[in-house]
């Protein structure tokens, strides 16, 4: 059996930059980040990587891409810092890594990836994580490197007009968190979201990007989920399990991803508008978003997929 | 149980149940009658129909044998304090942060005063509640130098529009909040420096020393008005790397509360209750219509079978049915129903004595 499901596996990757009100200067530059990253991802899986390698590979490089809020062109927080969180899944046995609240990484996702495999823990946080990052030779690079001129701007205007961080909250840039699902050859499953968080977030602020469970999961039962919005919301519903929940109880993946996001809607009082994508163990994929966009790209079978607003689906060969 | 199923709640004519109150009891149906799981052997009981109730843990394990009298006492006098606030007709989001506190001052158990020390010799702590009415939820991650984590948790939760607060930011906002610093030495007992001296000793494997051995505390309650709570709070895991969040601080792991579901409160081995979102799983097995007893044996032996970790739970459900289940050697638990305090140690235990005994 198992060398059958080799034979017919086909891979699978897709991957997002965030779902929020995206801003039309941005369109072109989000989907083609993602594009990429996703085509990047798949290519290496088509080469004998696995799914978790992929989700790696294809986060950093949104990581990379300063028009994303994760790594390099993250958030700045309250006090004009970087703190960065993210997770990493792999579905054969539920191992995890995760960091969170971290400075001068440009590459959480690595970080988070070194933590499932050289320690015996699954999330590292603040100093104690770049310590960590240190010990085991992951580059840090000066904190400034992160910051991108766009970002510094925007955090200067939100500084100068105070706002309860409630209005904060709720306003529309900073959703943009990264992340990937795959499912590779030999039907194994993995996940990855990084994120910089939302502008003038408290220090310390952790949202549910490095959160098993909520910013990410992955179970070769059922599938993988990468998950981006509203964090405290997302949180609240634990968004990436309650997804596969649904699918374990026999919900497609474009179902189980509207129900879940619904119930997300409809249950969190101030308003969790999201996003979420997921493969399913036998090769299924949704991209899906309650947000007025979300930049996503899929890879299945030399075709990509990829869209920005609701409804939108954009299909091309893929060209090596 | 011997008392048989009862008809429904207590009525509380001073409390006319809150519009936020999901269905009347009588729409409800009740939980499958308490027929144990022998197969887990570890039967704690579960009386479904009747709230108030809070279930408390002081963490699963292996508790040496000379201090098993005291961390049963100390659960005991935990829920005796939240059940008192549940009979005033406090909330259970009252109730279970003052039994997680009271846990907490108690220097037996690792968590707040007690906590273990991290590999640097330091404490850092994880704490967590949930609110089952609307979702809100607080935590705090390896902070430092407070007294209650508890109480700062539920701080994050009501006075910011974040659910999680880590590190020096958290200890930022517990000053803002004027909450006092306390000094490092207080938050030490002589126990926790012995234990992890005699974990750094070369020839230790620390992994092996603590598998279980984990003070983490918790408590679920459903109060008068059938609203539910959870809280967890901890020191960790024994020499644990510096910045190490375990289960207690995450949603869905450490905790969930959802008035439509239950409650849970886990403890154990962290990373296994991480890799298997235990509270959510159990809370998910629950709305598959299995009762908290059953939903909690299941996960707990996914957990086992999946990713070899051990634990413990405590959960209630929105009709008062609760349960104390572990797949660990002991867990020490302590609930209060209908006056009667329930508590145990060892599987298949389950002491009972009225709630007005003072010891």
């Amino acid at each position: 059996m198992e060398a059958l499901r080799e034979l017919v596996m086909k891979p699978v990757i897709v991957v997002h930059g965030g779902a929020w009100a995206i801003p039309d200067e941005m369109a072109k530059a989000s989907v083609d980040g993602v594009k990429s990253a996703a085509t990047e991802g798949f290519l290496a899986m088509k080469t004998g990587a696995s799914a978790l390698d992929a989700v790696e590979l294809a986060v950093r490089a949104l990581e990379d891409n300063p028009v994303f809020d994760a790594g390099h062109g993250a958030v700045l927080n309250a006090n004009g810092e970087v703190e960065l969180d993210a997770i990493i899944m792999d579905g054969r046995n539920l191992s995890a890594g995760a960091v969170c609240s971290v400075r001068n990484i440009s590459n959480p996702v690595s970080l988070a990836r070194a933590v499932m495999e050289k320690t015996d823990h699954v999330m590292l946080t603040g100093r104690g994580a770049n310590m960590f990052a240190e010990s085991v030779g992951v580059t840090t690079v000066p904190t400034d490197t992160l910051v991108t001129e766009w970002e510094r701007s925007e955090w200067e205007k939100a500084k100068k007009y105070p706002t309860g961080v409630r209005e904060l909250f709720n306003c529309h840039r900073g959703h943009d968190t990264v992340g990937a699902v795959a499912v590779d050859s030999s039907g194994n499953v993995a996940c990855a979201t990084s994120t910089g968080g939302i502008r003038n977030k408290m220090v310390g602020r952790v949202g549910d990007s490095p959160v098993i469970g909520s910013g990410g999961y992955a179970d070769n039962v059922s599938g993988a989920v990468s998950c981006t919005g509203h964090g405290e919301a997302i949180l609240k519903v634990t968004l990436a399990r309650l997804i596969l929940s649904n699918m374990e109880k026999g919900k497609g993946v474009s179902e189980a991803v509207d129900m879940s996001l619904g119930y997300m809607a409809d249950r969190v009082h101030e308003g969790g508008g999201g996003g979420a994508i997921v493969v399913s163990q036998t090769g299924d994929w949704a991209a899906k978003f309650t947000t007025e966009r979300m930049a996503w790209a899929a890879v299945k079978e030399e075709v990509i997929w990829s869209g920005l607003n609701p409804s939108e689906q954009f299909k091309e060969t893929l060209t090596q | 149980m011997g008392e048989g199923r009862p008809e429904g709640p207590p009525r509380r004519t001073s409390s006319p149940p809150s519009p936020r109150r999901l269905g009347s009891p009588s729409e409800i149906p009740l939980a499958e009658p308490t027929d144990h799981d022998m197969a887990h052997g570890r039967s704690n009981g579960s009386v479904p129909g009747m709230f108030p109730v809070l279930v408390v843990h002081g963490g699963a394990g292996h508790i040496p044998n000379e201090r098993a009298e005291l961390s049963l006492a100390g659960v005991r006098a935990a829920v005796r304090g939240g059940y008192a606030i549940l009979q005033g007709q406090g909330s259970a989001m009252d109730a279970v942060v003052e039994a997680v506190t009271l846990l907490e001052n108690n220097p037996l158990y690792n968590a707040g005063c007690g906590s273990v020390l991290n590999a640097k010799g330091e404490v850092e702590m994880d704490a967590m509640v949930m609110d089952g009415t609307d979702l809100s939820s607080g935590a705090v991650s390896a902070v430092r130098r407070v007294a209650n984590p508890i109480q700062l948790a539920r701080l994050v939760m009501e006075k910011t529009s974040h659910l999680c607060l880590t590190g020096d930011g958290a200890s930022q906002f517990a000053r803002a909040m004027g909450v006092p610093d306390v000094s490092e030495e207080s938050l030490i007992t002589e126990y926790a420096r012995m234990r992890w001296k005699k974990n750094i000793a070369p020839d230790a494997n620390p992994v092996e020393c603590q598998m279980g051995k984990m003070g983490t505390v918790g408590a679920v309650a459903v109060d008068a008005r059938g609203n539910i709570a959870c809280a967890t709070s901890t020191g960790g895991m024994l020499n644990k790397m510096e910045g190490r969040v375990g289960d207690t601080a995450c949603i869905g792991c450490g905790g969930y509360a959802d008035n439509k579901v239950g409650a849970v409160s886990p403890t154990g081995h962290g990373e296994a209750i991480m890799k298997v979102t235990l509270a959510r799983l159990i809370l998910f097995h629950m709305e598959q219509g299995c009762s908290a007893e059953v939903a909690a044996d299941k996960a707990l032996a996914y957990m086992k079978e999946r990713v070899g970790g051990l634990g413990g739970v405590v959960v209630v459900d929105p009709q008062g049915g609760w349960a104390a289940r572990f797949s660990s050697l002991q867990m020490s638990w302590a609930a209060a129903q209908n006056n009667t305090l329930h508590y145990g140690l060892y599987s298949d235990e389950n002491f009972t004595q009225n709630i007005e005994d003072p010891h």
